[in-house]
């Protein structure tokens, strides 16, 4: 626990040097591109890694954030330090609302019913036209006269302190525990007084509110949101992320968000082989690492004789 | 049978232990399969109750509705003169009962200490916790050793110290223990025995479904015998013990 809140803290520090040493625009964009991934990653293991449960649909959340940001933005001429957290709150709603119903299911139900939450409010954006502006969507959104990507980078490394600050008070809260007693024995959790449903619901509308601020982040960064807010390439993205860090640990997600913006980038000459190849990393993944980086990295600590700081996801039972 | 009928709810008084649990025939289905058919029973404070029958007669699947995570189709259950037939799980812990489900099942990627603080999730107070865990410590000092180690590295008779442990941190004043002697050598289920002897001595009353007959009876004072999902008899654990013919006709030998 303290190991895993150093290397957090260690993971923040380092971050903010690098405006300092670096002052290539390209640079700074892929570091914000990462960061803002971070956020939509450590939200998405909230559902993935702590509730168990695989969303589909976490796509909602980024969009009706980055719809909620635009719409205050260029309707009400709000500023980015209130566009942002209402933001975080509408899609929270959202995910009181998606949850209320989606997590009453389990399995493929809840991977089915989540995914098309993200379809029903991609059609909505695309269809309402005299809000959403269609499949036009809302450009122009303000961006402060800022033109520096130094400081965007700050921005969105101040909301992924906070996105890592409040994952990591759930995880090691009381519901946070239950969540992952929960995810490892539904009934036995239910046996000491858990309410599962009530534990879901909480990691489900936290991870709902994180999302949410990265979309609010995404449309005053870009500029422009659309219907493709919803699609499922970004979902796509977060999921690999989440797998390949390690799901259901603090650092996985970050380690994933890094590893696969860095990837995508590289990677982009080979434009018709990049999804390709990622579809062989996530096989090599879930066949070779299950339990993703930070699994393989605990488990051989764990070998090694000491305990583990991230306490892996590990989904088969020790006799 | 004169046992059950002698104690309406309204003896409340403190010479005659007054009933605190009546299960009155109770249904429950699994899907469209029925395995409870009515079950009856009642449990008084301070009592060690043993339920004993076959194997799938219907034990477990009577503390699972009692514990509310199995849905009662009909009947009622009175648990201190309120209904508590499908209340949610979480809420029959907080009146009191905890269950102790089959399988000694721990978190075995939790530390001991984990487990047995996650007993007590009910419990808010910080201080109140630490002050269960120290006694959940003191009365299994073999889980104070082991307190910092992966619960899924201890031995079974140790696991199913630590789920007993566990169940007590919510403070029951029913505990339901399920099979804990599953899977241990004698030795050991002797050992689980006296932990529940020493449970009942400390004022918790004990209901417990128990294979081995032998041991069940040792511990309790009364015992039902469930059969395809009915109660076939009711009688004190030391009349059974001491009539292996009697035994053997109630469960079919």
């Amino acid at each position: 626990m303290t190991l895993e809140r150093n290397v957090l803290l260690a993971f923040l520090a380092a971050a903010a040097l690098l405006p300092a040493l670096v002052t290539d625009q390209y640079l700074l964009h892929l570091g914000v591109v990462a960061l803002f991934y971070a956020i939509l990653a450590t939200s998405l293991n909230l559902v993935v890694g702590y509730v168990g449960e695989f969303s589909l649909g976490h796509t909602a959340f980024l969009g009706a954030g980055a719809y909620t940001a635009a719409l205050l933005s260029t309707h009400l001429g709000l500023p980015m330090w209130a566009t942002i957290p209402l933001a975080g709150l509408i899609s929270a709603v959202f995910g009181f609302g998606i949850g209320a119903i989606t997590l009453r299911l389990q399995g493929p139900y809840f991977v089915i019913v989540t995914l098309s939450f993200a379809e029903v409010l991609r059609i909505v954006a695309n269809n309402w036209i005299a809000v959403t502006n269609g499949p036009m969507g809302l450009a122009g959104i303000d961006q402060f006269g800022i033109t520096n990507k130094g400081t965007f980078f700050y921005i969105v490394l101040g909301l992924t302190a906070v996105a890592l600050y409040l994952a990591f008070r759930f995880v090691h809260s009381n519901a946070g525990r239950a969540a992952v007693a929960v995810r490892e024995n539904r009934y036995v959790a239910q046996s000491i007084g858990v309410d599962p449903f009530g534990t879901a619901m909480q990691a489900f509308v936290l991870g709902a509110f994180l999302a949410g601020l990265a979309g609010g982040f995404y449309a005053h960064y870009i500029s422009f949101v659309g219907p493709e807010v919803f699609r499922f390439p970004f979902m796509v993205t977060m999921i690999i992320m989440v797998l390949l860090g390690g799901k259901g640990t603090l650092l996985g997600p970050i380690a994933g968000a890094v590893i696969v913006t860095l990837l995508e980038e590289y990677l982009r000459e080979m434009q018709e082989l990049r999804l390709t190849l990622f579809g062989l990393i996530v096989m090599a993944v879930v066949l070779f690492l299950p339990n993703g980086l930070m699994g393989f990295i605990a488990q051989r600590r764990e070998q090694q004789g000491t305990k583990p700081a991230p306490r892996a996801a590990t989904k088969e039972r020790t006799v | 049978m004169t046992l059950l009928s002698e104690s309406p709810a309204a003896t409340a008084d403190a010479t005659e232990a007054r009933t605190v649990l009546t299960v009155d025939g109770l249904h429950v289905s699994y899907g469209s399969t029925a395995a409870l058919h009515g079950v009856s029973l009642d449990v008084r404070a301070g009592e060690t109750v043993a339920l004993i029958g076959a194997n799938g007669a219907g034990k477990s699947t009577t503390l699972r509705a009692i514990s509310g995570i199995l849905k009662a189709r009909s009947g009622s259950i009175t648990w201190d003169g309120k209904p508590i037939a499908n209340l949610a799980p979480d809420r029959i812990v907080a009146a009191g009962i905890a269950h102790c489900p089959e399988e000694r099942h721990v978190w075995p990627h939790m530390t001991v200490e984990e487990n047995i603080m996650l007993g007590a999730y009910l419990c808010r107070s910080r201080g109140e916790v630490q002050r269960r865990a120290g006694m959940a410590f003191h009365r299994f000092p073999r889980l104070r050793e082991r307190a910092k180690q992966l619960a899924g590295t201890l031995s079974g008779g140790e696991q199913q110290m630590l789920a007993i442990a566990r169940a007590l941190m919510s403070e029951p004043r029913l505990l339901m223990l399920d099979e804990p002697s599953l899977g241990l050598s004698p030795k050991m289920a002797d050992e689980v025995f006296d932990v529940v002897r020493s449970i009942n001595a400390h004022g918790v009353t004990v209901l417990l479904v128990e294979q081995n007959i032998h041991n069940a009876l040792s511990v309790a004072s009364r015992a039902y015998v469930v059969k395809t999902g009915r109660i076939a008899a009711s009688r004190p654990a030391a009349e059974l013990r001491n009539d292996p013919d009697l035994l053997r006709a109630y469960l079919g030998g």
